[in-house]
């Protein structure tokens, strides 16, 4: 079996003196869909905060505990270099609103500084275009303003902004709890045909999401991961009760 | 029941009075502002023309004559003043928006306020005794540095509301890529939110355009031609002030005229930056 993405060991997370995640244990395997699904307040969003590192930026948070990517502890890593790494979608869609359409797909290099070619730019557009399902419906427009998108589309163009970066590993906050069943449809789709070639953490509330588009599970409650296994295997014979009443809907 | 149905006919007679007081007020709002502009369009109108824009002012006695002095002096102070205001006015409301707490920005907050509330003549007065004093001699410099002291809590007050309705997820998305934070602030932040803050500094512009107090003893004034930021130099509100409170009628009308000017530049500064509001509005 090839070595995970990530790991999480042993890690704990709080806001002041309020623990939110407690001594998680994790991995994340390559090009493959993990869930992370539990009631509201579970610290599941937390969890995926601390991997790209933005759980810090809030005064008073704090960690305890290893995140590795590959071999690399994150949190030995400078976090601007963990981000480059680590791509991320929120829960609403966020697109730059004063950039176009292209400049949204390519900020990650331009508010970087990075300088690539006009021809390397174009082809880095398409492909992250491509990949999000979104060029043939923008190919035509693509320097007009990306505000002008349907919710669906920004947020498909948020994917396309963190592919373009060629993440390591793609973190997904609750992607489409913003978006109508249609346009969900459609993400939940695109995730299935991203995990190719992608890694993928998706945060979801949603059950029955978790287990259309995952291979694995972990099943978060009260700051504690309950439950990690194959998708099959926890919607199939969970080990934990909790896993089990949370799925029949007695909780959450 | 007669006497429930003539109830509700006086109450409706009171509400259509409290109505037509309502609206007769709000056009005595209007009233000031309208004599005041056709008062000085009155008085005004007739002394404007070419010369009167592109000359120097001859001495008493002489007809003709113009106020370009003044109107290069006025753009010149206001030049110079943004380019003192507004970095520090921008920066100070970014600091401001990015700490919500803490002791330096409710201090600074604070001193926004008080600063606002300071007469213009005694910043004046303390620009007079900074760099009049320090450099010896009246200049442009110096009204410059009173006229950025009244920018300053405007922008800053106008900096930090435009920026404080940008959604924190636009700020998360930058910093998620990877980008540093003070990338995140003039890339993302700050053009998310430059038409308010653009509103914000023309709204200053106008405001201090008109000033007179704080130039009074640090521009100072001057019939010449003067360019030279270390010199002294005419201002459009110094220049009304001097010829109306002179005896000359001659002087009186062409105070006139320059009032018009001064308020034609006010007013469009307003309306300018009212339609950059709307054009140029960031759709999140």
């Amino acid at each position: 079996m090839e070595s995970p993405v990530l790991r999480v060991e042993n890690f704990s997370a709080h806001f002041g003196d309020n623990p939110v995640l407690k001594d998680i244990n994790l991995s994340v395997r390559h090009n493959k869909v993990t869930a992370l699904m539990g009631p509201s307040g579970c610290g599941k969003t937390t969890l995926i905060r601390c991997i790209n590192r933005m759980h810090e930026l809030i005064v008073d948070a704090g960690v305890a505990g290893c995140i590795y990517l590959h071999d690399d502890d994150l949190y030995k890593m400078n976090p601007i270099l963990v981000r480059k790494k680590i791509g991320m979608v929120f829960q609403r869609p966020n697109p730059f609103p004063t950039m176009s359409i292209y400049d949204n797909v390519i900020a990650g290099y331009s508010l970087n500084g990075i300088k690539i070619k006009r021809d390397e730019k174009d082809r880095i557009v398409e492909e992250s275009l491509c990949k999000s399902a979104l060029w043939e419906e923008v190919r035509d427009r693509l320097h007009k303003k990306g505000s002008f998108l349907s919710g669906g589309q920004q947020q498909r163009l948020c994917i396309a902004r963190a592919l373009a970066m060629n993440p390591d590993i793609l973190l997904m906050d609750e992607p489409t709890s913003a978006l109508d069943p249609k346009a969900t449809a459609h993400i939940e789709q695109l995730i299935s045909e991203l995990k190719n070639n992608v890694t993928i953490l998706l945060v979801t509330h949603n059950i029955a999401q978790a287990a259309r588009v995952s291979d694995f599970t972990a099943f978060l409650y009260l700051g504690d991961l309950v439950e990690f296994g194959t998708t099959e295997k926890l919607f199939t014979v969970p080990d934990d009760k909790r896993t089990e009443e949370y799925l029949s809907g007695k909780f959450g | 029941m007669l006497m429930h149905q003539t109830n509700i006919q006086l109450r409706i007679v009171k509400d259509r009075l409290f109505l037509a007081l309502v609206v007769l007020l709000s056009f005595a709002m209007i009233a000031p502002l309208l004599l005041i502009i056709f008062h000085i369009v009155k008085n005004g109108i007739g002394i404007i023309s070419w010369e009167f824009l592109t000359a120097l002012p001859k001495p008493m006695g002489e007809t003709g004559g113009g106020i370009v002095n003044a109107l290069a002096g006025t753009m010149m102070l206001i030049v110079l003043a943004s380019l003192i205001a507004i970095p520090l006015g921008v920066l100070a409301g970014i600091y401001l928006v990015e700490q919500k707490k803490g002791a330096i920005a409710t201090g600074v907050r604070l001193c926004m306020e008080v600063l606002q509330g300071i007469p213009s003549i005694v910043i004046g007065i303390v620009a007079y005794a900074w760099v009049v004093l320090s450099m010896g001699t009246f200049s442009a410099l110096s009204g410059s540095v009173a006229l950025a002291i009244m920018m300053l809590p405007v922008i800053v007050r106008s900096t930090e509301e435009t920026l404080r309705l940008i959604p924190d997820n636009l700020r998360e998305a930058s910093l998620a890529l990877g980008v540093p934070y003070s990338r995140t602030v003039l890339k993302v932040i700050v053009p998310a939110g430059l038409t308010g803050i653009l509103t914000g500094v023309l709204l200053a512009i106008a405001r201090i355009a008109g000033e007179t107090a704080p130039l009074l003893f640090t521009a100072f004034g001057n019939p010449y031609m003067s360019l030279n930021v270390l010199k002294p130099v005419d201002s459009l509100p110094l220049m009304i002030f001097n010829f109306a409170t002179s005896p000359y009628p001659e002087w009186h009308a062409k105070a006139w005229g320059a009032a018009l000017v001064l308020v034609v530049f006010v007013l469009g500064m307003n309306f300018f930056a009212k339609v950059i509001a709307k054009r140029w509005k960031v759709q999140f």
